[in-house]
């Protein structure tokens, strides 16, 4: 049950908004059935913008998982600097009385050892994020696809609005998802390589 | 050294400037497609670039052939996903001096930056 069945069990004051039964699991082994039908709406009625609901949702998640990995990297930013700070502390402290004894010397020469680990992982972390971009480029892929099939949709039906948004031009060739920035690197080397010699000669 | 960041994603421009900032640039503007990398640019200052391909408004290639019309020494490094063979060759018959494909590691950029540098 959704939240929106939910609701409008709350508004009928208990009155069952229940899917049909053939919308649920069908038992291990039975054919796959068939996809629940689309909604009338998604096709018929496009949003103000001109674009389909469906391109309207992915470009929200491209949005708001843009802004949600600001907030991740606001997060790693401030452990950095808390970081640094830490170790900041703990040089100053290097300098008191008593800080020469071996015991204490050892002690801080782990939590400084620790907090660079950390602060490596941070740095690690970040770098991490990238994938958002990545994500949200092969989202814009598929949007750019969806549009020219709404629009085609539309020149053949001849009724709705023509998507016309400002896009940016996408990729077609994203290196394959997991490959690793180690194997893009060769790549990129090589070509550029094979470049440079073709160029000379 | 004034390094020019141009990306429309605000998440890679963040992630570009850390690296940078961990190898000492920290000196750095930034635009969100070509049309503003070149008003950026042409506030002066900048001795390199580092732009994305994928953009809306402005590409990255039609930002490099403006630049590549205007000034035609600065380093430019292209940092995007566009992964295929004949994508790297466009770029640097555009006037790239070097590309990186996304994802990268940290050591790639610093490598390229220095490569053009030096």
């Amino acid at each position: 049950m959704d939240q929106s069945e939910i609701d409008a069990l709350l508004a009928g004051g208990g009155k069952s908004t229940k899917k049909p039964k053939a919308a649920t699991k069908p038992p291990a082994g039975a054919p796959d059935p068939a996809p629940p039908p689309v909604r009338s709406t998604v096709a018929s009625e496009p949003h103000k913008d001109g674009s389909g609901h469906v391109i309207s949702e992915l470009d929200t998640v491209t949005s708001v998982t843009e802004r949600e990995t600001n907030k991740v990297l606001d997060q790693l930013d401030e452990i950095s600097r808390l970081v640094a700070r830490q170790q900041k502390l703990v040089t100053d402290m290097m300098g008191q009385e008593g800080a020469q004894n071996a015991g204490v010397q050892q002690a801080i020469h782990e939590v400084m050892s620790a907090s660079k680990e950390i602060q490596d992982k941070v740095f690690e972390a970040m770098d991490l994020m990238q994938f958002q971009d990545i994500t949200r480029q092969k989202l814009e892929r598929i949007v750019y696809h969806l549009r020219q099939i709404h629009d085609y949709i539309v020149d053949l039906l001849g009724t709705g609005v023509k998507s016309d948004a400002e896009r940016p031009s996408i990729s077609h060739t994203i290196a394959q998802t997991g490959t690793t920035p180690d194997e893009n690197k060769a790549h990129a080397d090589a070509v550029i390589e094979a470049f440079k010699t073709q160029k000379k000669g | 050294m004034k390094i020019l960041i141009v990306d429309d994603s605000s998440t890679m421009r963040r992630i570009i400037i850390n690296t940078l900032s961990r190898i000492g640039y920290t000196d750095v503007v930034e635009g969100e497609n070509g049309k503003s990398g070149l008003e950026k640019l042409g506030q002066g200052g900048v001795e390199m670039i580092i732009t994305d391909w994928n953009m809306p408004e402005m590409d990255g290639l039609e930002f490099v052939k403006t630049v590549r019309g205007q000034n035609p020494v600065i380093p430019i490094l292209m940092v995007t996903t566009n992964a295929a063979k004949e994508d790297i060759v466009e770029a640097l018959q555009a006037g790239v001096n070097n590309y990186v494909v996304k994802p990268f590691t940290p050591e790639t950029l610093k490598e390229k930056i220095e490569s053009l540098l030096g």
